[in-house]
């Protein structure tokens, strides 16, 4: 592995800075979707192997910090790649993302895909009711309140899952819900007509299972303790060496 | 332009007349008044920063205008701690610096406070902004401090070139240390508010971008260590350039739309 040495490593990043640069033009839908293409998946493991290898021979010469700084980049990739994996083995019974609109009272385990949410995923191991979704906006006066800007929105929802008492949980921006693997976060909301033409407000929850998620953040915080011991390591060897008279 | 008469404006333009005053004292003889100015540029600018925290009801760090009133607060007490860490005294550039920080800060960007949208309401939010703040901060003193690798002078000081590469790289090392905890602190609310670590958007791929930069530079010292000094001051202004761009270009150009679009 002699192509693997510190020359090629500052082309490798700049690659990968250019890289970056192009995907930040091309915008975010088009740069996820090509990198959940297999060969971009092929790429990030064969860059997750180099990696992988320095980080190992960072460790047999006694480098903490570059296998600190090598390992944990090749972990977070790692956990990105099993999550990959994992949304082109989603079935129906076990799905990996989608989103729910309820309005006050509704009751639901399907998720639906698309931009009107009217393609069906599948479904998840538990019910989702929604008890009270509401808007709250800054300022105290009533008359002004559909003007001021919003605060907060929230969705009281009852989660029932199989064999376990339901439960009542708020789900708010920041602050999501998590049960039976999957996270539920507050992503939309929307004004609609019911059956009979009243106005309802509907709130969107869209559940996330990700694999890999822990090993992501091993890799977090792997990388962090690497850079904070590269950086000491660099402030004691250029130290100036004490006279000796 | 925007010249502003409110206390903010006022505030902002005392911070700059004392960073101006205190860089051109520092060339001269009379060095203590220079750090006086330098000392009260930096309560002015704690002041105006406080100011805004208190008007707008909220971490002033939520748009550019703020971000670059934070970097103006920082800039001095980072400055002394390199000083204590590495003993180099770059306080004539960091006072220069502080003037180039608040310019857009004093006379392009409008000072309307606003809310604070429910995504930003999070306990990352200052970690997060903040990390990025002192970050950048540290990689902009890094570029200056390399500067003198670009002189002539360097092929026959053998020492300019140790101190202005030992200076340089130290201060690019916390910079480095503080973008990656900005960056992974990122993914974390990202996941927490947005659903995904990751999200492909234009801002996250150019810091991204940025921190692959500085990862070739270190690479690249570590392979040639001095031999070649401007390449290595070339790096930390790449570094710098891109720092720039996205605190500006990728902010403000509608060429770069994606979740990250409370600044503009």
């Amino acid at each position: 592995m002699r192509f693997l040495d510190l020359g090629s490593a500052v082309y490798l990043c700049l690659f990968l800075a250019a890289a970056s640069v192009c995907a930040a033009f091309m915008g975010d839908k088009l740069s996820s979707s090509l990198m959940s293409h297999p060969a971009a998946l092929a790429a990030v493991l064969l860059l997750m192997h180099g990696l992988l290898f320095s980080g190992i021979r960072s460790l047999k010469r006694k480098r903490l910090d570059s296998a600190l700084l090598h390992l944990g980049v090749a972990c977070i990739l790692a956990g990105w790649v099993i999550g990959q994996f994992a949304i082109r083995r989603a079935t129906p019974e076990h799905p990996i993302k989608g989103s729910m609109a309820l309005v006050d009272g509704d009751i639901s385990d399907r998720l639906f895909a698309g931009s009107t949410l009217t393609e069906e995923i599948g479904r998840v191991p538990f019910s989702v009711r929604l008890l009270r979704f509401s808007v709250e906006r800054y300022g105290d006066t009533e008359q002004a309140a559909n003007q001021m800007p919003i605060r907060a929105y929230c969705s009281r929802v009852e989660i029932r899952e199989p064999g376990k008492e339901p439960r009542v949980e708020e789900i708010r921006v920041n602050q999501p819900a998590y049960v039976a693997g999957y996270h539920i976060y507050q992503m939309s909301w929307g004004e609609t007509k019911d059956y009979d033409g009243r106005p309802v407000t509907y709130t969107v929850l869209t559940l996330i299972r990700d694999p890999g998620l822990h090993i992501v953040y091993a890799g977090y915080g792997i990388l962090m303790l690497g850079v904070v011991v590269f950086m000491l390591r660099l402030f004691r060897r250029e130290c100036p060496a004490p006279q000796t008279v | 332009m925007d010249i502003k008469t409110t206390p903010q404006g006022l505030l902002i333009y005392l911070t700059m007349t004392a960073f101006l005053l205190a860089a051109s004292l520092l060339r001269t003889r009379q060095k203590a008044l220079g750090h006086g100015f330098w000392f009260a540029g930096f309560v002015a600018a704690t002041a105006s920063l406080i100011y805004r925290g208190f008007h707008t009801g909220h971490p002033p760090m939520q748009n550019l205008f703020e971000f670059f009133l934070c970097m103006a607060a920082m800039l001095w007490p980072l400055s002394k701690l390199s000083r204590w860490q590495a003993g180099t005294n770059t306080d004539f550039q960091d006072a220069l610096l502080g003037l180039f920080i608040l310019f857009p800060a004093g006379f392009v960007f409008g000072e309307e406070p606003r809310r604070l949208p429910p995504a930003l309401q999070s306990p990352l939010f200052i970690p997060h902004v903040g990390s990025y703040v002192a970050g950048y901060i540290m990689l902009a003193r890094a570029a200056l401090m390399a500067l003198p690798l670009f002189s002539k002078k360097c092929v026959d000081d053998p020492g300019l070139v140790q101190r202005a590469d030992r200076g340089s790289r130290q201060t690019a090392a916390i910079g480095f240390v503080l973008v990656t905890s900005g960056l992974l602190l990122g993914a974390i609310w990202g996941k927490i508010c947005w659903s995904n670590y990751w999200q492909w958007d234009p801002k996250e791929m150019w810091s991204l971008a940025t921190w692959l930069v500085y990862a070739a530079y270190f690479h690249y010292r570590l392979k040639n260590g001095t031999r070649s000094p401007r390449i290595l001051a070339a790096f930390l202004m790449l570094g710098l350039l891109f720092i720039v761009l996205t605190l500006t270009w990728i902010n403000l150009s509608r060429l770069f739309p994606g979740v990250h679009n409370y600044a503009s």
